[in-house]
């Protein structure tokens, strides 16, 4: 049969799911009663921020020139920290749709993505969406399409997902227009793990994409990333359904696999399947171990003890094992869990999904980067946490991560982004004119810089019409020194942070204005110190608080008053107590703030 | 007339027909508090169980209401060892009360014996409604110490806590209480009030000390939940002062009340030597009282009860009137309770006291032993007690040792 496996590539809100969930209704894979909004999108969380986390993939059968054809779309994740998977999504691909939104144009996303798919070796079809619009533009967006990414605007196929014109044409397009699986150069059995997904019932599901030799249910196979062997109890595809499938996969196909897998911590995305009796000699190209950008810690907090905290963490692993964890012990907050992230989004979906579904309260600390220490005799660590940074005298470098970011900006605000961007330690790389309003600007910057509050500037700095998207170019030594924070005279190691000497003043003094605002003042006047290594270099001080005392308190008042001191009281256990201090959740988060 | 009627109930099952002596040994009750929940007018800071009595029906409902408290009073007779050496008489507006009912209840107190031991009896009054008449009458059923609720005698001030008497009427009261023999007298004033400055605080001050009343309790404002004053500061017609200059007005009374001579003897409370409030002693010591009439509380033994506050149920109930909010605190937690009320007063905890109420492993050692070296607390030879400093921010302080 003739096969084609597409994936849909857009900027979030460019309608995506209702496209794909209106192509799966013209082929009468869904019928209509069963058009459930954006099938393609499982999880609340995900719907509720109108991003799609996790990838699926979807088999239908499409009649075009009396010809049936098997039309795989494969989903790829929307957000930006999410480059990896949606990198291994393209390769089990050979065409892409590219969504464009015919009010808003092209941003950032959908060129990192579309220049992802070109490199991947991929065939473009673009599509100029929500052309039932009254704002539409599709000509202009068109132009912009053939301008940034040399896609003729004769191409575009002009469709209303929302009322189902042109997808009919679409359909067709990806017939004609798109390629049919390249014959396999290999024998042995190789099949890209692409996704997967963890069920209650099964363990986790795999996605694959058969690229060459054959792979079917009962077979034993072997992972050629993680170096574990399984066994396939079940294979199939989802038309949408789940379907369970006797048949020999072959090259060019898409299904899922379960294999008595028990997290998916087990399960690397980008890994090869083969068959452990008749191996392949290498690996499919590509395979990275999952990279974790962002760091923070998570502290039990509340009435929520360290156990609780720990089962919670790990049941949500067994679903996700898209973070990484590790016991970690602090000075100031006690027992807690390190974790690694892939970007920052990833970072608060995780923390949400925490408190919602382990029922547990967390103060968590603010998000750092991954340095990488060259120690005196050579030796090179990395180091997540600031406070992990070894004694200075045996540090002959600090590097940082870097990354290039892609903006797209209206050309009004071109000024502030880079007013922003050279506060951030941005080196300008390249500039280019997306249409007469719009431009593309490219920078380097430390990944530092930009993982807090850079994005939301970046949208309200343009009123929220900049886009961006970035990618990580390695590690960069820079004149990087370790800002210690003491409050009553007191280190506390989770409020370190790492930061270029040339702006630690700067830095120390903001970082001490902003945790005056979140300390609650307290019965004694807390001083407040930005120090490096023994050099205190900003201070402040929260006075002590004036008054706080019941006036009247008789014998009927004696449970009520009690009752609002034990309120008080109760507040302060949200918080962290350092010493005599008691710090919340916002003033750890306040170290990345830099706002004077 | 809305109250929020706090919901913890140790003790389960329809707390009104709960008989809250119930396994409690007789016990003697040193202090008896009565309440009188009329008001001709709820003030905006008030949060007492007060109503305004509906004027064609008011004469019926005072008889009814005397009626019904002095049915209590007779009930609790049966139920403790009823020698109070103090009594207490607030509201509301006790005075508020017509001298014929005045007669009937002091009568019943009489009768019941609950005055054979009071050595000092207390009725709040209101300038406006005391006369020379009712005076009379309290004098002769044993009153020997009046309350007056002055304020403030700025008319300004006065107005924004919706207080409505003429200020010259408390210098005239207090004539009037001297003519019958009371001489005891207290006054309360009230300061940081939305608008007031230091100098009108203290013009205040001078006139309450030509007054020269043997205790003076002097408060500064609280915005109380469910109050009308809360409400428009939640609506932003009113705003409070600042914290410094509540910490300065604090200042300047205690300051300028040690000059003329009154001990400062509970966070809000002064009085000529000797001249203490026993009554209210009774509250922050932990001792037993019993409260009698529509919402007031009692302490008997570590259990907590308080009337409903509802007058129609009042009236109605039947034996004793409906009780909620029953609780009997585990030790640990009394002995914050008894930590929170004690150290209000000066002299602080006696260190004999503390030692019988804290094992020697309580944790709250550590935290007096803390704040100690913070200097929010000290020790004298014989009591634990707050320092100035700690006074200030006193809630802070034993927010940390219940």
């Amino acid at each position: 049969m003739n096969i084609r496996n597409f994936c849909i590539i857009a900027h979030i809100d460019h309608g995506k799911s209702t496209l794909a969930d209106r192509m799966l209704q013209a082929t009468g894979a869904i019928q209509d009663r069963e058009m459930r909004e954006q099938i393609l999108d499982g999880m609340e969380l995900e719907r509720e921020r109108g991003i799609t986390i996790k990838a699926s993939a979807v088999t239908v059968t499409h009649e075009h020139k009396g010809t049936p054809y098997m039309l795989n779309f494969i989903d790829t994740p929307g957000h930006v920290d999410f480059h990896y998977e949606v990198s291994r999504a393209l390769t089990a691909c050979e065409g892409a749709i590219l969504v464009v939104d015919a009010t808003q144009g092209v941003e950032a996303q959908t060129v990192a993505n579309a220049y992802m798919a070109v490199e991947a070796g991929l065939d473009l079809i673009p599509v100029v969406n929500k052309i039932d619009l009254p704002s539409a533009r599709p000509d202009e967006i068109a132009m912009e399409i053939e301008q940034v990414l040399g896609l003729s605007a004769e191409e575009c196929i002009y469709c209303s997902a929302k009322t189902g014109e042109g997808i009919q044409e679409l359909l067709d397009a990806i017939c004609d227009r798109l390629p049919a699986p390249k014959e396999a150069a290999k024998e042995k059995t190789q099949a890209l793990i692409f996704d997967s997904v963890y069920d209650d019932y099964r363990g986790v599901v795999l996605y694959f994409r058969m690229m060459s030799g054959k792979l079917k249910a009962n077979d034993r196979i072997y992972m050629m990333g993680t170096g574990r062997t399984y066994s396939i109890t079940e294979m199939g595809k989802f038309t949408p359904k789940m379907v369970p499938l006797k048949h020999e996969f072959q090259a060019g196909e898409v299904g899922y696999a379960v294999a008595a897998i028990k997290t998916l911590g087990d399960v690397n995305i980008g890994d090869t399947i083969t068959l452990d009796a008749h191996r392949a000699a290498e690996p499919l190209p590509g395979y990275q171990e999952p990279q974790r950008m962002v760091f923070c810690d998570f502290y039990p907090s509340g009435e929520t003890q360290f156990e609780m905290l720990r089962d919670a963490v790990e049941r949500l692993h067994i679903n996700d094992a898209s973070f990484t964890y590790a016991a970690h012990h602090s000075e100031a907050l006690g027992f807690g869990f390190r974790c690694g992230f892939l970007g920052m989004l990833h970072m608060e979906i995780i923390q949400e999904r925490l408190e919602r579904e382990g029922n547990v309260n967390i103060v968590q600390t603010a998000p750092t980067v991954t340095y990488e220490i060259k120690l005196t005799g050579g030796k090179i660590i990395q180091i997540t946490n600031p406070a992990d940074l070894p004694d200075m005298s045996t540090v002959v470098e600090i590097r940082e991560p870097l990354v290039t970011c892609e903006f797209i900006m209206p050309n009004e605000n071109i000024g502030d982004l880079m007013h922003l961007c050279e506060q951030r330690r941005g080196v300008y790389k390249s500039q280019q004119y997306l249409s007469e309003t719009r431009q593309i600007l490219n920078y380097e910057l430390p990944l530092a810089e930009i993982i807090y509050d850079f994005y939301d500037k970046l949208k309200s700095l343009s009123r929220g019409y900049a886009t961006m998207d970035y990618t990580l170019t390695g590690f960069r030594k820079d004149n990087l020194v370790k800002m210690d924070i003491l409050v009553n005279a007191m280190r506390v190691d989770a409020l370190s942070v790492i930061v270029h000497r040339e702006k630690a003043e700067t830095r120390g003094r903001a970082l001490l204005k902003r945790l005056k605002k979140e300390i609650d003042r307290h019965m004694f006047e807390i001083p407040l110190q930005a120090a490096l290594g023994g050099k205190i270099i900003a201070r402040e001080s929260i006075q002590a608080m004036r008054k706080n005392v019941t006036a009247k308190c008789y014998g009927g008042d004696v449970s009520r008053k009690r009752k609002l001191l034990e309120k008080q009281k109760a507040g302060k256990k949200r918080m962290k107590r350092i010493g005599s201090v008691d710090i919340s959740q916002d003033a750890f988060m306040a170290v990345l703030e830099t706002d004077e | 007339m809305k109250l929020t009627v706090l919901s913890y109930q140790k003790c389960t099952g329809d707390s009104s027909l709960l008989q809250p002596f119930e396994g409690l040994s007789p016990s003697d009750v040193h202090s008896l508090y009565l309440h009188i929940p009329f008001c001709f007018h709820k003030c905006h800071y008030c949060d007492f169980y007060s109503l305004v009595a509906p004027s064609e029906k008011k004469q019926d409902l005072y008889r009814q209401f005397t009626d019904r408290m002095i049915e209590e009073l007779t009930l609790r007779a049966t139920e403790v060892i009823a020698k109070p050496r103090t009594l207490f008489v607030g509201g509301g507006t006790p005075t508020l009360l017509p001298a014929s009912q005045w007669e009937r209840l002091l009568e019943a107190l009489k009768t019941g014996g609950w005055l054979d031991a009071v050595t000092e009896f207390t009725v709040e009054a209101n300038p406006e409604t005391v006369d020379q008449e009712l005076l009379a009458i309290l004098v002769a059923g044993g009153v020997n110490r009046l309350s007056i609720g002055a304020q403030s005698f700025n008319e300004k001030h006065l107005k924004t806590l919706e207080r409505w008497h003429d200020p010259a009427r408390v210098a005239e009261a207090v004539g009037l209480a001297r003519g019958v023999g009371i001489d005891n007298l207290n006054l309360d004033l009230i300061f940081a009030i939305p608008g007031q400055t230091l100098d009108e605080f203290d013009a205040d001050l001078e006139v309450v000390l030509a007054l020269e009343p043997t205790h003076l309790s002097c408060y500064n404002l609280t915005f109380e939940p469910q109050t009308a004053l809360m409400q428009r500061m939640e609506m932003g017609q009113i705003e409070p002062l600042d914290e410094s200059e509540q910490r300065e007005m604090y200042e300047h009374v205690i300051a300028k009340l040690a000059l003329a001579g009154y001990e400062h003897y509970e966070i809000s409370n002064w009085s000529k030597s000797g001249q203490r409030c026993q009554h209210n002693l009774a509250y922050w010591e932990g001792d037993n009282w019993l409260g009698v009439g529509p919402a007031a509380a009692s302490h008997v033994n570590g259990r907590r009860w308080k009337n409903e506050p509802h007058l129609g149920r009042y009236l109605s109930h039947r034996p004793g009137p409906p009780v909620v909010d029953v609780e009997e605190l585990p030790l640990n937690e009394q002995a914050g309770e008894k930590l929170m009320m004690g150290l209000r007063l000066f002299e602080g905890i006696p260190m004999a006291k503390l030692t019988a109420m804290l094992e020697p492993q309580d944790p709250r050692w550590q935290m007096i032993a803390q704040l100690t070296q913070m200097k929010m607390l000290e020790q004298t030879a014989t009591h634990l007690r707050l320092t100035r400093q700690g006074l200030f921010v006193a809630d802070t302080v034993l927010s940390e040792l219940l």
